[in-house]
C-alpha cells in the first residue's frame, strides 16, 4: 500500500507540474520491479536549455534532506513554485534524468531501496 | 561535514556557552543544580515566565535545552541548516517560558518510537520531534501540578509525553496540508489540535486548572542584551563565511523569498545573507519591543528568538512587517496596549503567517495579522495553555481560513474549465 500511495503521489505531482505548461500530449510510463520502480514522463512542451537545466538541478539536489523530505514531502503537488516542488520530489527519489526531446521533455525518475540499481544511460 | 555547517555548529556552541556562562555568573555557583532541578518541577503552561524564578536560572535552562536540540540534530545525522536552526532557536526561546529538559525529552522519545514503528530514520522525523516539544507542558502538569504523589505523577507525565509524541507525526503531516505551508509553526498547529483533546479530557476529569499569567515586568540588563549580542554573533559569523558584497546580495535575495514551508534560505540563498537576515530580524523586533514599551522578559525573548530562528526558514524583513503591522493596528483599534502580554506576544509570534504576506502581498499580510491577533486571544483557553506555540495554533487556523478562500476564488475561474 505504501508503494502504491507513494507512486500515485509522485505521478500526481509530476503530471501536475507538467500540465502547468499546458502540453497537447503527455505520456506517463511506469515500470515496477521488486525493490524499485522507474517512472518516465514525456510531453511536447518546448523549453529552453536553461529551463531544462533548472528542472534537472531541482530534481537532483546536492544533499539528502531526510528532515525535509519525509515531513514536507506531502507539500509537493500543491501550488509550490517550480524549484521548491521539484526539489521536494528530488529529496524523495533516488535519481532523476532530464532530457530535452525538442520539442518536449523526457523525465526519468528512479526510486527504490538501496539495492535497486539505477541503470546507466 | 561542510565548512558552512561546521561554522554554524561553532556559532551555536559559542551562543550556548555564552548563555551558560552568563547564567552561572548571574545565578552564582551555589546549589546551581538544585535550582535547575527545581525549575523542572515548575508549572510550564502558558504563560509561565521562568525569568521570575531567576534570570540566570532561565538562561541556564535555555542553554540546556539548546544543547539538547543541537546534540539531537548532530546525532540524527541531518543538516544544521535553516530548518534545524529554526527548531533549536525556537526551543531555546520557549525555554524562557515553558520548555525544560524534563518535559521536552519524553515528547522527543515518543517521536523517536514513532519513527521506529514507521521504519524511517529518526532524522526524517527530527523536525517534528524538536518542534513537538511545544506540547511539553503536559508532562510537567501531570507530574507536579494536579496533586498526585511524585511516584505516580512523574511516571504518568513521562508516559503521557511519550504517547503524545508518538502520535505527533501522523497529525503534523495532515494539518500541514490544511494550511499548505502558509503558517510556519505547523507543529504549534498540530500540538494545539492535540491539546484540545487533552484539555477536554482533563476538564472532564475535573483536573484542568484555570490559566494563570506569570509575567515579569522588571527589566534586566542581561535579558535586554541577549538579542543584540546574539545578533552580533550572527553578523560576525556572516562576515567569516562570505565577502560583504555576497552577503549583501544574499540578504537582498532572501528578502525576495515568499517563505512558504519548507524554504531553507541557508541552502537556497546565501549562508551569510541568511545569517544577516536573522540578525536584522532580531534587531528590528527587539527595537519594536522597546519602542512599544514592553518588558524584555522570558516570553518576549522567546518571541524574539523564534523570529530570529525562522530567519533562515521562512521569515524575512519584508514578509514579516505587514503581519506585525496588522497586529499593531488592530490592537490599537480595539483599545488595547501593544505592550500588554497578549498583544506583544501576538505581534512577535504572528510572524508565523509571514508566507501569506510573501505570497499574496502587503494587504493580505495586514489582514492576516488583524485576524490572528483576535483569534489568538482565545485559543490558549481551548487547549488549556498546554500548547506553548499557541500563536502557531491560531496562525494555522488563520492561514487555513485565508488560504481556503483565496484558493476557492482562484479555482473558480471559468476560463480554466473545458466548458
Amino acid at each position: 500500500m505504501k508503494r502504491k500511495e507513494f507512486l500515485s503521489r509522485l505521478i500526481g505531482e509530476m503530471t501536475d507540474f507538467l500540465l502547468e505548461g499546458d502540453p497537447l500530449r503527455l505520456v506517463v510510463s511506469l515500470h515496477q520491479e521488486e525493490d524499485g520502480a522507474h517512472l518516465s514522463f514525456f510531453d511536447d512542451q518546448e523549453r529552453t536549455e536553461r529551463e531544462i537545466e533548472k528542472i534537472r538541478t531541482a530534481l537532483n539536489p546536492k544533499r539528502n534532506r531526510p528532515e525535509l523530505a519525509a515531513y514536507y514531502g506531502t507539500m509537493a503537488g500543491r501550488d509550490l513554485n517550480l524549484g521548491s516542488r521539484l526539489k521536494l520530489i528530488g529529496w524523495q527519489i533516488k535519481q532523476a534524468t532530464v532530457t530535452n526531446n525538442n520539442p518536449g521533455i523526457h523525465i526519468d525518475l528512479w526510486l527504490g531501496s538501496d539495492s535497486f540499481i539505477v541503470p546507466k544511460k | 561535514m561542510h565548512k558552512r555547517e561546521r561554522t554554524l555548529y561553532l556559532l551555536m556552541l559559542v551562543i550556548l556557552c555564552s548563555l551558560t556562562l552568563a547564567g552561572v555568573i548571574l545565578e552564582g555557583p551555589e546549589d546551581l543544580l538544585g535550582k535547575l532541578l527545581l525549575l523542572q518541577t515548575r508549572g510550564a503552561r502558558l504563560i509561565s515566565d521562568f525569568t521570575v524564578h531567576g534570570v540566570g536560572l532561565a538562561l541556564l535552562n535555555v542553554a540546556s535545552v539548546g544543547f539538547l536540540g543541537l546534540v539531537l540534530v548532530y546525532f540524527a545525522a541531518i543538516n544544521l541548516s535553516g530548518p534545524t536552526l529554526a527548531t533549536i532557536m525556537t526551543m531555546m526561546g520557549f525555554s524562557f517560558f515553558g520548555n525544560t529538559l524534563y518535559n521536552s525529552t519524553p515528547v522527543i522519545i515518543g517521536v523517536f518510537l514513532a519513527s521506529k514503528l514507521a521504519k524511517v530514520s529518526f532524522g526524517s522525523y527530527s523536525i517534528i520531534a524538536l518542534f513537538g516539544t511545544a506540547i511539553a507542558p503536559i508532562v510537567t502538569y501531570l507530574s507536579f501540578e494536579i496533586g498526585l504523589a511524585p511516584m505516580i505523577g512523574i511516571p504518568l507525565g513521562i508516559v503521557s509525553g511519550i504517547g503524545i509524541g508518538f502520535i505527533l507525526p501522523a497529525i503534523a503531516g495532515t494539518l500541514l496540508s490544511l494550511h499548505q505551508g502558509y503558517s510556519l509553526y505547523n507543529m504549534g498547529f498540530a500540538c494545539g489540535f492535540v491539546g484540545l483533546f487533552i484539555a477536554s479530557i482533563l476538564n472532564a476529569l475535573g483536573l484542568l486548572q484555570p490559566l494563570a499569567v506569570l509575567w515579569s515586568e522588571s527589566s534586566s540588563l542581561a535579558l535586554t542584551l541577549v538579542v543584540p549580542v546574539m545578533s552580533l554573533f550572527f553578523i560576525i559569523t556572516a562576515f567569516t563565511l562570505e565577502r560583504p558584497g555576497e552577503m549583501l546580495s544574499g540578504f537582498l535575495g532572501v528578502q525576495g523569498q515568499i517563505g512558504r514551508l519548507p524554504s531553507d534560505y541557508y541552502e537556497s540563498e546565501s549562508p551569510s545573507g541568511t545569517l544577516l537576515n536573522i540578525a536584522v530580524l532580531g534587531l528590528i523586533y527587539w527595537l519594536y519591543v522597546l519602542g512599544v514599551g514592553a518588558p524584555i522578559n522570558g516570553p518576549v525573548l522567546g518571541g524574539l528568538l523564534t523570529i530570529m530562528g525562522f530567519g533562515g526558514f521562512g521569515k524575512t524583513v519584508k514578509n514579516t512587517i505587514p503581519i506585525v503591522l496588522g497586529v499593531f493596528l488592530t490592537t490599537l483599534l480595539l483599545g488595547n496596549s501593544p505592550a500588554s502580554p497578549s498583544p506583544i506576544l501576538a505581534a512577535l509570534f504572528s510572524t508565523t503567517l509571514a508566507p501569506l504576506a510573501g505570497q499574496f502581498g502587503f494587504f493580505i499580510g495586514i489582514l492576516a495579522g488583524a485576524i490572528h491577533v483576535i483569534v489568538v486571544d482565545v485559543t490558549a483557553s481551548w487547549h488549556g495553555g498546554l500548547d506553548l506555540y499557541n500563536n502557531g495554533f491560531a496562525g494555522g487556523l488563520t492561514a487555513s481560513l485565508i488560504i481556503s478562500v483565496i484558493h476557492w476564488l482562484s479555482a473558480n475561474r471559468t476560463r480554466e474549465d473545458f466548458t
